[in-house]
């Protein structure tokens, strides 16, 4: 196995993973707490890449970061190298392809914390931001986790954004789908099995975990404190 | 307001006021509102001179920065804290902690919390719930770092409780928030606390207020009626 293609689709993943959380926290907590035309337009916008190709996604960010469009040359001024063919560009990428990921089990999760529990705090005189930190959020701290590892593993699993936008730069941007298909173009399939091995059973524990989670989620007795 | 028709006007002038009516007349709505959960159409809250709101100049004063404090009809006690961090979670007086603390156990010795207080809130029973959200609330008030006093909302404290632990309690709370000179609004339609609590009492119906004075006066009615029905059964 190409273990600096394992070492960078890690840091990668772990990388897009604490960006995207902060991103998607306010986000969710935007989409979960608003309504109305705005609400819809983000909600659709946030989910495009579920259903978009990715290399739709990729092109778009290749021709955006690159030397065609103003947004691309400002870009390359500021960062002194095009960003596409990078890792930075490949971060870049890998955020907006798991953004839904990211914030769909947060907007699940803080939409289950009923309403009642956020009026009861500012009925106790807790500012909207300490009432999302010390009831909302650890309420929702399942659908946190579900989001950082659903996050962190759909990263290890992209390929068509990474091939379009990063290529195959070694220690850059190759990463392990990106060596798997390298390998059995080179007709490896010894090589290209452990790698395979490796994606599967790091999905696999990844998914244990996540159904895990309702164990956890049971211990807070979410749904047993209304009165009458 | 919200869907909800509701045209109520008054004067807190005594300590404790009660909201009477029947079901669905708006009791809620009013605290709701005066909290600042609701935002009416029209209207104006002001408190000690501090207007909380006014739609005539758009004026809406968000509610953690009101001086209100709340107890809602459910209990809402946060899961994932245990009883005494539910009790603490209002708590004001930043800069007084230990008597803050004293405050709260004085509270929860009131209300018979005391051995619930490592508890997890699921491990309560319904009473003991509510009692520890009026607790709560109730220790939020009386903590209330000012300037002057928040004004105290309870919405139906004492339902659900059984009936030797409510007239302990409500005479209790009572005599306890008069010594911290903490107003309170509360919401019943239960006929003996209002009498017990020996408060002033704004009958609503219908969205409406009807009547306002004190209990003996206001609820006479209803008084007789009740007392009929004892003597014919």
């Amino acid at each position: 196995m190409d273990l600096e293609a394992l070492w960078l689709t890690l840091r990668l993943a772990a990388s897009t993973t604490v960006i995207l959380l902060l991103v998607a926290l306010p986000l969710a907590w935007w989409i979960a707490s608003g309504r109305g035309p705005a609400r819809a337009l983000v909600q659709a916008l946030v989910a495009l890449p579920l259903v978009l190709p990715p290399t739709v996604l990729g092109f778009y960010l290749l021709v955006a970061m690159g030397p065609l469009t103003p947004p691309g040359r400002l870009l390359i001024r500021l960062v002194g190298h095009p960003l596409a063919f990078s890792f930075e560009g490949l971060l870049i990428g890998s955020i907006l392809y798991s953004l839904p990921f990211a914030v769909q089990p947060l907007v699940a999760g803080f939409e289950a914390v009923d309403r009642g529990y956020i009026e009861a705090a500012a009925g106790l005189g807790a500012s909207p931001k300490r009432v999302f930190f010390s009831v909302v959020l650890p309420m929702a701290r399942a659908s946190l986790l579900t989001s950082a590892v659903l996050t962190f593993t759909h990263t290890v699993g992209e390929f068509g954004v990474v091939l379009m936008l990063g290529g195959n730069i070694p220690g850059a941007t190759r990463t392990l789908s990106i060596s798997l298909y390298d390998l059995v173009q080179d007709g490896n399939y010894a090589a290209a099995n452990t790698t395979a091995l490796a994606l599967v059973g790091f999905a696999m524990v990844a998914l244990v975990v996540i159904y895990l989670l309702p164990s956890v989620r049971r211990s807070d007795g979410r749904q047993a404190d209304v009165v009458r | 307001m919200g869907g909800v028709a509701l045209d109520v006007e008054f004067r807190l002038t005594s300590p404790w006021t009660v909201l009477f009516g029947p079901s669905g007349s708006g009791k809620t709505t009013v605290l709701r509102a005066i909290s600042g959960l609701v935002r009416p159409e029209e209207g104006r809250i002001v408190k000690d001179g501090q207007i909380l709101m006014d739609s005539s100049t758009g004026k809406f004063i968000p509610p953690h920065q009101r001086p209100v404090r709340s107890a809602a009809q459910a209990a809402w006690l946060f899961p994932h804290k245990s009883v005494r961090q539910n009790l603490m979670y209002g708590s004001g007086w930043p800069t007084r902690p230990v008597q803050a603390m004293e405050i709260a156990e004085e509270t929860m010795s009131l209300f018979r919390l005391g051995e619930l207080a490592d508890r997890n809130p699921v491990e309560l029973s319904g009473g003991e719930r509510q009692r520890a959200s009026v607790a709560r609330a109730v220790i939020s008030a009386v903590t209330f770092e000012g300037p002057g006093q928040a004004l105290l909302l309870l919405d139906e404290p004492f339902t659900g409780l059984d009936a030797a632990l409510r007239d302990e309690l409500l005479t209790g709370l009572r005599d306890w928030l008069t010594r911290w000179k903490i107003p309170v609004l509360s919401v019943t339609h239960t006929l003996g606390e209002a009498f017990q609590l020996q408060a002033e009492v704004i009958k609503i119906a219908d969205g409406r207020v009807v009547e306002q004075g004190p209990v003996e006066t206001v609820l006479a009615k209803e008084r007789q009626r009740l007392l009929m029905q004892l003597r014919a059964e």
